[in-house]
């Protein structure tokens, strides 16, 4: 086993409308700051997954863009399967879930099927949801914008936290979480943001490998411009400030 | 009453309650009351009515082409308040028109934003159709690239005359195939060599996979810091730009391909080039500025292509850095596929979005010396610091934050042009 981390970011060039991509770019960092080597490898439609990953994200995209992904996704379904059952903490934002789940079901009728990495599917919601998003969840109050046309049911069982503000899957839960599986609808840097879900993903990796997790000294600095972008937020919504 | 009389004396209460404000109040007013007003008037000028759309460029363009079309002699009226709206457009034109509902002019140049000209351009009959590219731009970051292909394929079809298309676009190339009527179809491009020194390519949805040979249309074949070369018909001309950067380049080209298609057998390659090298710096992009004993360069970052196009143009010895997000962005996850490691290092990122945007450029290791939301206090310590041994003090802003940059600073915030 090499020293490197390998971050996998799964069709960035489909699935990065809100900049979800850099959520790999994330985790390498904060990697490197705690001493690690850290990669991010891009896989786009065609590509193979490669022989070892340590962490994979996916991003959202368009809904032009879905029959797209979903198509580049299925080969590698079998191979996603395999990874995240093994223990690779996998992190998967708005139409990137949504297309892990069983299923899409599109404001027209039709439905794009998922690849059922994940149970539940996306179901449309009244009206667009594009809004600032809070979250009670084990890895702190997670804080970021949501935009999404969808709610997501079968989640119930197991969501990654509570909607202290905004709408998340549509029922007062937002997002889910499956063995090492994330899914949220928390788009762009959630990881930058939120660096409590960063550092758990983080953790998770390096247990595999048999390495502890420190965050390293530059990350304080820069959490700390994390927790006043995520305090703005907050007061914005009338939530405290933490 | 006729309406126009109406909306002119609209206009004089609303300037007269505000000093300066030429609102859109007059222009709803009479869009009321005469609601064929607009189209009709638009598209009476003799000379024909030109439209400038796309995502992204289509302001730089505009002006670029009113000055090759006054500098060949047509009276030009043009929305150059970016009053893109139709009360705007109506209220601007208000000004112009006489009581009989005519315009003192030749030809009429607007630039529509993809949305609004989808929508008044059913009524229109412009002789030329200009599209600059399709980018998925801050305003339409919820419609995909898709509709706003054809969003800008609806006013295309409206061209009587031609189209004038950006040929490295490859959603405008499926817009120019599909096109309905019988208007030609002229293009503008870049060639193989000024691609390939944009490593991140010029920002398109969909970049086209063959570039333009110069014998069919207007090719930019060189930009250097401020010039650029652009061929046409065979022969090569330099063009001055009014700041750094591909993108000012290929408005030149697009603002040249138009007024040739415009103007037909009047047009006349020197007289244009030099037209459009003349026009001021850009309004707040790369605008050079004195203020306080300083000299400071101000860059505009309007969504993620114009700010990784800006940031790669920026002089690489630029030392004294101040980036600032206002509250016009939204959502600063949006600017987060841009890589601004090249920044190196910022001495003050500011505006109400500062602490977003420090954690990007951390995140890129970027080094940030402070982060201070107060925009005021950061233009104040930045001014204060003596002049940067190389480079330009640069200042890096959002449309909000400039706007609160120039108030601050006592900086006049709109240029009128002479007519
Ligand atoms: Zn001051």
């Amino acid at each position: 086993m090499t020293d490197t981390l390998t971050i996998v970011s799964l069709l960035p060039g489909l699935q990065d409308t809100n900049g979800d991509a850099a959520n790999a770019r994330v985790l390498a960092q904060r990697a490197r700051w705690a001493g690690f080597d850290a990669v991010v490898l891009d896989v786009a439609p065609g590509d193979a997954l490669p022989a070892s990953a340590d962490i994979i994200v996916i991003g959202s995209g368009s809904d032009a863009a879905l029959p797209a992904a979903r198509a580049a996704l299925l080969p590698m379904a079998d191979r996603l399967r395999e990874l995240v059952t093994a223990g690779v903490p996998l992190l998967a934002v708005g139409t990137g879930w949504e297309l892990l789940g069983v299923g899409i079901d599109l404001a027209d009728g039709s439905v794009v099927e998922g690849i059922g990495l994940v149970a539940g599917r996306a179901v449309p919601a009244p009206a667009r949801i594009a809004d600032d998003l809070a979250v009670k969840s084990k890895y702190g109050r997670l804080i970021g914008f949501e935009n999404h046309s969808r709610h997501y049911v079968g989640a119930e069982g197991s969501p990654l936290g509570r909607v202290l503000a905004g709408t998340g899957n549509g029922n007062g839960q937002e997002g889910l979480v499956m063995g090492d599986v994330f899914g949220t609808h928390l788009h762009g840097p959630v990881l930058a943001r939120n660096p409590g879900l960063a550092d758990h993903l983080l953790r998770l990796a390096l247990a595999r490998r048999g390495s502890d997790y420190v965050p390293g000294a530059r990350s304080d600095a820069v959490d700390e411009t994390a927790r006043a972008a995520r305090n703005q937020v907050a007061v914005r919504l009338k939530l405290p400030a933490e | 009453m006729p309406a126009i009389l109406i909306g002119r004396i609209v206009r004089r209460l609303a300037r007269w309650r505000k000093p300066g404000g030429g609102s859109a109040v007059p222009g709803l007013v009479v869009n009321r009351i005469a609601p064929g007003f607009l189209a009709h008037t638009l598209n009476g000028f003799p000379g024909g009515l030109v439209i400038v759309s796309g995502s992204s460029g289509k302001s730089t363009t505009t002006k670029m082409l009113v000055a090759a079309l006054r500098a060949s002699g047509k009276q030009v009226f043009t929305n150059e308040s970016t009053a893109n709206i139709s009360q705007g457009l109506t209220s601007a034109l208000l000004e112009r028109v006489s009581l009989a509902g005519r315009i003192h002019g030749d030809i009429a140049v607007l630039e529509m934003d993809e949305g609004h000209g989808a929508l008044i351009s059913a009524r229109l009959t412009p002789s030329v159709v200009t599209l600059t590219n399709v980018m998925v731009d801050q305003i339409d970051r919820f419609h995909d690239s898709e509709m706003v292909a054809a969003m800008l394929a609806k006013i295309a079809n409206r061209a009587t005359d031609a189209v004038v298309i950006n040929a490295d676009d490859d959603y405008l190339n499926g817009v120019a195939a599909g096109l309905a009527g019988h208007a030609r179809v002229e293009r503008f491009g870049v060639s193989a060599d000024v691609l390939a020194g944009s490593p991140r390519g010029l920002g398109y949805s969909r970049t086209a996979p063959a570039r333009l040979t110069p014998g069919d249309g207007v090719v930019l074949t060189r930009v250097d810091g401020r010039e650029a070369t652009v061929s046409l018909d065979g022969a090569a001309h330099e063009v001055a730009l009014p700041a750094r950067g591909v993108h000012y380049a290929v408005d030149a080209v697009a603002a040249l391909a138009t007024a040739r298609a415009v103007l037909g057998e009047e047009f006349d390659v020197s007289v244009a080039a030099d037209a459009v090298s003349r026009i001021p710096p850009v309004f707040g992009r790369g605008e050079i500025v004195t203020v306080r004993g300083r000299t400071v360069e101000f860059v505009l970052v309007q969504n993620p292509a114009s700010f990784q196009l800006n940031l790669d143009s920026l002089d690489a010895h630029t030392e004294q850095l101040l980036v600032a997000l206002g509250s016009d962005v939204r959502d600063p996850s949006y600017f987060w596929p841009v890589d601004t490691s090249r920044l190196g290092r910022v001495l003050i990122a500011s505006g109400s979005k500062a602490h977003d945007i420090a954690l990007q450029l951390a995140y890129d290791d970027v080094d940030v010396e402070r982060v201070e939301p107060d925009l005021g206090r950061a233009l104040d310590d930045f001014l204060a610091l003596p002049d940067p041994a190389t480079g330009l003090k640069t200042i890096v802003f959002s449309a909000d934050s400039m706007r609160r940059t120039r108030a601050h600073l006592g900086l006049t915030s709109n240029i009128e042009e002479p007519a």
